[in-house]
């Protein structure tokens, strides 16, 4: 369908648009007229995908706005969008010509995604894949093999380089796969490709990294003009993943290998000494010149530029004491000697960047501006040198980082040494980590260089949260509910077991063996009374262990299992893997099963308990951070006398988060029903609920606060039968969900009369 | 800060009790009342005094079902094959239903037998009941209702799990046998949330749909997955019973024929015999229980062998023996009384249309348009134009299969 947004002539593909996603489109297109940044809750289920590509797609036909840069979670949501996206484009196309709805849209993934060459692509991990193209694509590889036809280069990247800026991307979609398959056609390398064609796309998809990691973001998104327009889907966490990507962790393996590499470097230095010594003055020359001459490097080359780094470092000259070869390598020895001796420790040791960088600087007179060169000069150095085999230097690479991140911030990071894990105090395991408190600095480079980023997710509550976390003033901020033509949605707060007693996961209550078997008794009643699918969260492997444990000795489990199959998440991947797959059978053939998961686990994150899959989520008690976590405290700190963001605001936000996502794992559908338990009695206490989602609250009636079992069972109960029964799926009157294109029509014109 | 510390704002807590107690839901007996707000419709004329409830809009509420139906005519299958499957494993036993799942099912499964025989006096049925993870056939195909229900009486108790392939398999291994004009239908009555199976479903469910077998199942309380996609895959029905009266109706729903799906019913013809009835006082043997009975019983055209109960096939000649009645019976689904329309009439003072002042059928006073002495709505027949009121309408679509308009024109 098609209609006018304020004047804007939207292009929907489908035949009827929930009033949720005209909403939504409403504010987005202001925030876009606004040149400004905004932030959008949508429960998922009501097509947010569609909506923003709908949307932005139609502002770029209509406007000469810059690109849509999609950021994604992972390579599967990626292709979801991207698929999306081809039926919207299928539709434009139908709608107003080929050649006026011409777009060029691509996924862009790292290498291990997108290799075709035969030996490469089927190495294991993502290191090896890059090393191995490096060693078949490297400058001086390629040059050497054009003299000697014994040296293997990749015959996809040869023909690639061979067309030079003719090679390029027709007009259209193009999911990963379809990449690999136009590479395999032309002989093309689809990887190089898709980093070329950016520059002409309009829209590309991609991973936050690429985004936010100033390590990636620096070669591939370096070059997008400020008119793009950034969209960061599912961003709930977004704060968690700008602080991951300044943190580092060093461990005494670690070192060990940086040790390696280290001397691995020297005997490379001295043999190109007695061979090439020249190349050694040009790079010394070069460094003398400043980093940013390194940009006339050839493309391949280019491994990182940190956009982090303010422009003056970029121009300045690399500081003298690490501009030759063997003066830096002995500087980086003296850098992981120091870190070694800090890690003999037996006690914790926490301080800020300022303390660390004086004690380095006294004990083996390391000033803070060579430090900050560190990681391009290793760079420069790895490249000199024509080692190709990067994933063996890592841990060089590792050490490197967390000299630039200390050397460049002085706030808003703390490094923290714990000889011991908190839990195992008999294992000696020293870890430095160089924790990143503050959110908003990965993610400032973003807000300052593009006009308008959308941060849009499910459970974005509260909102007000986020600006302040991120620092930065989003134009629009709103939250929309879904509309529904019955109430699938059936969230319960328990607080009471079958006895009447409390039931809760706080620390003195966990393991009282009363709430212990109310939880177990919840979960029977549960599972004799739900069809299909059950999925259980709890809020830390430890706990869910336990409370197994102590199922099993009451005799629950077995229980349990007279009625449905039990399923537990671990660890380890492959095995949850397996143990979900299994599940989806179970509920496939009737049998019926429950999915024992953790809180913040990868379940919890990204699989969909949709349909039969999931018809009840049970949370049991509230997934809190584990508070004695010494980087926590560190970040709660910060955040207080930063942000003035109270530690319990914080803690509790985050969360009830985590809880919203794990509930909101079985509804990814308006047709789909679902029941969410709350089994904490904390939950029902204002300041836990009132930060849920609003489509949650709007659903959480007052009769289904406060139950204990026997009543959440009965209208569990309740519940099941009513959405068995068939339904309207349009709705009439006041609670039409499905607008159609006269409906639009009529409400634009009553929108300019008034 | 402690783990998990969360000791802030106790006064928080009671203020948001209280809120709670004032904002509270209705209790389960004023929500019936609360839903349809019956107050709202009461009236008041001039002086106060209350009116009659109009009982248009209960009458169109009611009606709604026959209007959905109307389509052109449709062939139905009236020769049926059903099995009726009753799921008494564990969760038979639960209470939610008074007094319990299993004796309402009993209860449904008897005034459906009889509704059964009453509309398809062609049909066979028989009856099959999952207790333990085992199918077991309670009754065998056959025309009598009172073998059904006696047999599904003695057999009340409950234990283990259910299995719908098991059940499946064996209604499929009966039904494959009976002749192709014959519609194959299973009826699953299913208590149980889950099924705990041999093998594969999904294999018993396909065999099902390559044997034409249409599997319908009446949940008693939530959707299941595997259920919906049996009768989805089978082309049956699903539902789910929201209270005893709801299972009723949903089980009931089940005894008119179903439309007959196009390749599953080749039209052909069928041999059938029409036996006499035995004199009253002649001794005979008859063939079905082997004993010597004294009058009634029926005589094969074919064979002469004797039958006690129709309809039924001959034991000796395998004929189909009917009675002419039980074709009549069936009749009705097959040509059924249009679906009536409503209509309104305003009355001319002249007296000329004074012939639709009355319903056709019980010479009642029916509602004419401005005037609201006379309350519902005015139905008329689309074949001979004769009006009716709303009950004449329930009793002719439901009782009659006759239209009376229509019946005296013929004449």
């Amino acid at each position: 369908m098609k209609f006018k947004i304020e004047g804007l002539t939207v292009y929907f593909p489908y035949e009827y648009i929930y009033p949720e996603q005209y909403q939504y489109m409403l504010e987005l297109k202001r925030a876009l007229d606004a040149k400004g940044h905004c932030l959008l809750e949508m429960p998922t289920g009501t097509g947010k995908t569609v909506t923003l590509l709908s949307l932005i797609t139609s502002y770029q036909l209509a406007n000469p706005a810059g690109k849509l840069i999609y950021c994604t979670r992972t390579v599967h949501e990626m292709e979801k969008v991207l698929d999306e996206l081809r039926r919207l484009h299928a539709y434009q196309e139908k709608e107003i010509g080929k050649e006026a709805a011409k777009i060029l849209a691509l996924g862009l993934s790292s290498r291990k995604n997108l290799c075709i060459h035969p030996v490469v692509s089927g190495e294991g991990s993502r290191e090896s894949v890059d090393a191995g193209c490096r060693k078949l694509t490297a400058s001086w590889v390629r040059l050497a093999a054009v003299d000697n036809p014994n040296i293997e280069t990749c015959d996809f990247f040869e023909n690639y380089e061979k067309k030079g800026a003719d090679a390029m991307l027709p007009q259209g979609v193009y999911t990963l796969h379809e990449l690999r398959n136009f590479g395999r056609e032309k002989g093309w390398c689809p990887y190089f490709l898709a980093r070329h064609m950016i520059q002409f796309a309009n829209i590309v998809v991609y991973n936050y990294q690429y985004m936010l990691d100033p390590k990636v973001a620096g070669i591939i998104s370096r070059e997008l003009e400020k008119e793009c327009i950034v969209v960061f889907d599912e961003a709930h966490n977004i704060d968690n993943v700008c602080i991951e990507a300044l943190s580092v962790n060093i461990r005494q393996q670690t070192l060990d290998g940086a040790t390696r590499n280290l001397n691995k470097i020297s005997q490379v230095i001295e043999k190109f000494k007695s061979t090439d010594a020249n190349r050694l003055r040009q790079e010394y020359s070069r460094l003398v010149e400043g980093l940013a001459q390194r940009g006339e490097l050839p493309l391949a080359d280019q491994w990182l530029a940190n956009p982090a780094l303010p422009d003056d470092i970029l121009k300045e000259a690399v500081p003298g004491n690490i501009r030759r070869a063997e003066h830096f390598v002995a500087f980086l020895k003296r850098l992981v000697q120091y870190i070694k001796g800090r890690l003999h420790t037996d006690v914790v040791e926490s301080e800020g960047p300022m303390s660390f960088l004086n004690s380095l600087s006294r004990e083996c007179s390391i000033d803070q501006k060579a430090l900050r060169f560190c990681y391009d000069r290793l760079t420069s150095l790895l490249e000199t040198l024509e080692i190709t085999d990067t994933d063996e230097f890592l841990h060089i690479q590792a050490v490197c980082d967390f000299g630039t991140l200390i050397g460049t911030y002085q706030r808003g990071f703390a490094i923290i040494i714990e000889p011991y894990d908190e839990r195992m105090p008999n294992i000696p395991d020293p870890v430095l980590q160089l924790s990143c408190l503050d959110a908003s600095l990965a993610i400032k480079p973003v807000f300052e260089r593009f006009q308008s980023v959308v941060i849009t997710s499910g459970t974005l509550s509260p909102l007000d949260l986020y600006p302040r976390l991120l620092s930065f003033n989003p134009v629009i901020f709103k939250s929309f509910t879904m509309t529904l033509t019955r109430d699938c949605l059936c969230p319960m707060i328990l607080t009471r077991g079958s006895d009447q007693l409390p039931v809760s996961t706080k620390f003195d209550m966990r393991s009282d063996p009363g709430v212990v078997r109310n939880y177990g008794r919840l979960l029977l009643e549960m599972v004799a009374a739900v069809p299909d699918g059950v999925v259980c969260f709890f809020v830390s492997y430890s706990y869910m262990d336990g409370i197994i444990n102590s199922w099993n000795e009451m005799g629950i489990l077995q229980e349990v299992m007279q009625h449905k199959l039990v399923f537990i998440e671990t660890q380890d991947v492959v095995e949850t893997t397996l143990a979900l797959d299994n599940y989806r059978r179970a509920c496939d053939c009737g049998r019926g099963a429950v999915f024992f998961s953790v809180a913040r686990g990868k379940v919890a994150e990204g699989i969909d308990f949709d349909k039969h899959y999931g018809r009840l989520v049970i949370m049991y008690g509230i997934p809190f951070q584990y508070t004695l976590s010494r980087i926590l405290r560190a970040r709660l700190e910060y955040l207080r006398e930063t942000f003035q963001i109270k530690e319990n605001d914080f803690l509790t936000f985050d969360a009830v988060r985590q809880a919203a996502q794990c509930v909101g794992r079985v509804i990814r559908s308006k047709a789909d029903y679902g029941m969410m338990i709350f089994a904490d009695k904390r939950y029902n206490r204002h300041d836990k609920r009132s930060k849920l989602p609003g489509w949650i609250q709007t659903h959480l009636r007052d009769a289904h606060l406060n139950l204990s079992t026997d009543m959440s069972l009965h209208i569990a109960r309740e519940f099941l039968r009513k959405m068995a029964q068939p339904y309207d799926k349009k709705g009439q009157g006041a609670n039409a969900t499905l607008l159609s294109q006269s409906d639009l029509e009529r409400m634009e014109q009553e929108s300019m009369q008034t | 800060m402690g783990p998990e510390d969360d000791g802030v704002m106790p006064m928080e807590e009671d203020g948001d009790l209280d809120a709670e107690e004032q904002g509270r839901d209705l209790e389960a007996w004023e929500r019936a009342y609360a839903e349809d707000r019956s107050w709202e419709s009461l009236t008041e004329d001039a002086s106060g005094l209350l009116l009659a409830v109009d009982v248009t809009q209960q009458q169109r509420q009611a009606r709604r079902r026959y209007a959905a139906s109307k389509g052109p005519r449709i062939q139905r299958g009236i020769i049926r094959y059903l099995f009726v499957i009753c799921d008494f494993s564990r969760a038979a036993a639960e209470e939610d239903f008074k007094p319990s799942r299993m004796g309402i099912v009993a209860n449904c499964v008897e005034a459906f037998v009889r509704e059964f025989f009453d509309q398809n006096p062609l049909s066979h049925l028989g009856l099959i009941v999952i207790r333990s993870g085992v199918a077991k056939r309670l009754t065998d195909l056959s025309g009598s209702p009172e073998a059904h229900i006696r047999a599904l009486r003695a057999n009340l108790e409950c234990s283990g799990d259910a299995s719908i392939q098991n059940a499946l398999d064996l209604a499929r291994g009966y039904l494959s046998s009976i002749p192709t004009y014959g519609h194959r239908e299973i009826l699953f009555l299913y208590s149980a949330l889950s099924t705990c199976d041999p093998g594969d479903i999904m294999d018993s469910i396909n065999a099902c749909k390559k044997a034409n077998i249409r599997c319908s199942v009446v949940g008693l309380s939530a959707e299941i997955y595997i259920c919906k996609t049996l009768c989805e895959r089978t082309g049956g029905i699903y539902s789910v019973a929201i209270s005893e009266s709801h299972l009723k109706e949903l089980v009931l729903e089940h005894a008119p024929p179903p439309p007959a799906i196009a390749e599953a019913a080749v039209a052909s013809l069928v041999r059938m015999g029409f036996p006499t009835r035995g004199a009253e006082g002649a001794v005979a043997i008859c063939a079905c229980h082997r004993e010597v009975k004294l009058g009634g019983g029926y005589t094969c055209p074919r064979c002469k062998g004797r039958v006690c109960e129709l309809p039924t096939e001959c034991h000796v000649c395998g004929l189909t023996l009917v009675s002419s009645p039980h074709l009549a019976r069936s009749y009705h689904h097959l040509f059924p009384v249009p679906a009536f329309e409503e209509v309104a009439v305003t009355l001319h003072p002249s007296g000329k249309n004074d012939a639709l002042r009355l319903c056709y059928g019980c010479q009642q006073e029916l509602p004419v348009a401005g005037n609201k002495s006379v309350a519902g709505v005015r139905l008329e027949c689309p074949r001979c134009k004769q009006h009716f009121c709303f009950d004449c309408d329930v009793y002719i679509h439901e009782s009659l299969h006759n239209c009376p308009g229509c019946e005296s024109l013929i004449k």
